[in-house]
């Protein structure tokens, strides 16, 4: 039987993080950021970033035996931008290019049902 | 502080296998270096996959790993989810969505907490929808009430419970769709004893596992005796060869000594 694994990745405007467990959530296989990828700081968010390491991710992945991986994508939420970063259809594009058969493809941004106040004031974040 | 690091265990790959009632087949595969750590994992699996119809892709089942022998870890059913996006397309402005949870009790005991949805065409009344929630609540308990956990859960994911609401809330407004869109294991009973023989199928069971538990100690026992008379026989053979060894070494000394008088 194929074995199976999750890829979660955390997709902000300020980095994207790719950790690779299995089925049930309970053992980290692998794991890489943008921050661990690009010297600079502004890169981190970048799609370049998240394809590098994806990449690696892959890799690390194969070597352990894994054909395949379902997607859960997530962006920052709780009130905050509820769309995945800039890095995670890249990702994505890349695992499914290195050669790992993908699964379902799921959004598990985590969504208030109307809970804390946002931070930020009344009158919102002046920049 | 530096702590050494720990030396690398081997993580055995444990197969997941599906309840009696989703088929028994394999699930997935999960890592771990003892079978204690598998108990309690979750899974989420897509109907589809046991189906293979397209169309349930959006419903998640849970399992939890209830036991482990050897390689095999059981799991059970624990409740299902619908994925958020599909959710998202069914709920719709100018259009109303009508939840309910319910709290029931199933034929054999199992308390279950059922949350069905449903959506209809256009913004209706609170009264339609207090009606419809009401007509929900009817139907879930009855079907609830008559079976037991496995026919009710295939009940609610085949859509059974969706259909017979449909029918009855036609006569105040017409649904669109009603669906489970998730559900939750809350209390299952303890195993119960239900004949006589069989609880006296599980005394012998038990007696006998007491018997061999305790042959299997009379063994060790007798084993130890064995081995400690063992360890001495090693020990009076290693002083005969110590002898022997000695002996040699003179008789290499000796030999030295003439060859080098012959020598000289």
């Amino acid at each position: 039987m194929e074995k199976w694994a999750i890829a979660h990745i955390f997709s902000s405007h300020n980095n994207t993080i790719i950790t690779i467990t299995d089925v049930t959530g309970a053992e980290t296989l692998a794991k890489c950021s943008g921050g661990m990828v690009v010297k600079a700081d502004k890169d981190e968010p970048s799609p370049y970033a998240a394809m590098i390491a994806a990449q690696r991710v892959a890799e690390e992945i194969k070597e352990k035996g894994i054909e395949g991986v379902h997607i859960r994508v997530r962006g920052i939420g709780r009130g905050r931008s509820k769309s995945p970063g800039p890095g995670a259809q890249a990702a994505i594009r890349t695992l499914a290019r290195a050669g790992l058969k993908i699964g379902r493809i799921e959004d598990v941004t985590p969504l208030p049902h109307d809970g804390c106040r946002e931070k930020g004031g009344k009158r919102g974040r002046r920049v | 502080m530096a702590e050494r690091k720990k030396k690398k265990t081997v993580k055995n790959w444990y197969a997941l296998i599906a309840p009696k009632a989703f088929g028994k087949t394999k699930i997935a595969e999960t890592p771990a270096d003892s079978e204690d750590k598998v108990i309690g994992r979750t899974v989420e699996v897509s109907l589809q996959e046991f189906t293979g119809d397209f169309a349930k892709a959006h419903i998640k089942l849970i399992f939890k790993v209830v036991e482990v022998s050897g390689f095999e870890a059981r799991t059970a059913f624990i409740g299902h989810t619908t994925t958020t996006d599909y959710v998202k397309r069914m709920a719709r402005r100018y259009k109303s969505k009508i939840d309910g949870v319910f709290d029931v009790k199933t034929k054999d005991g199992v308390r279950i907490r059922v949350k069905p949805s449903a959506y209809t065409g256009k913004v209706i009344k609170t009264s339609q929808k207090r009606a419809i929630r009401a007509f929900m609540k009817e139907v879930i308990e009855k079907l609830a009430s008559e079976n037991t956990l496995d026919e009710f859960v295939k009940y609610m994911l085949d859509g059974e419970i969706g259909k017979q609401t449909y029918k009855l809330s036609k006569t105040i407004y017409p649904v669109k769709r009603v669906e489970v869109h998730k559900s939750e294991l809350l209390e299952s009973p303890k195993v119960e004893i239900k004949t006589e023989k069989e609880a006296e199928e599980i005394e012998k069971e038990e007696e006998e596992t007491e018997k061999e538990m305790k042959e299997e100690v009379k063994d060790k026992v007798e084993e130890g005796i064995k081995e400690t008379e063992e360890t001495e026989e090693v020990e009076g053979m290693k002083e005969e060869e110590r002898e022997g060894t000695e002996e040699k070494v003179n008789e290499e000394t000796e030999e030295a000594k003439e060859e080098i008088k012959e020598s000289e």
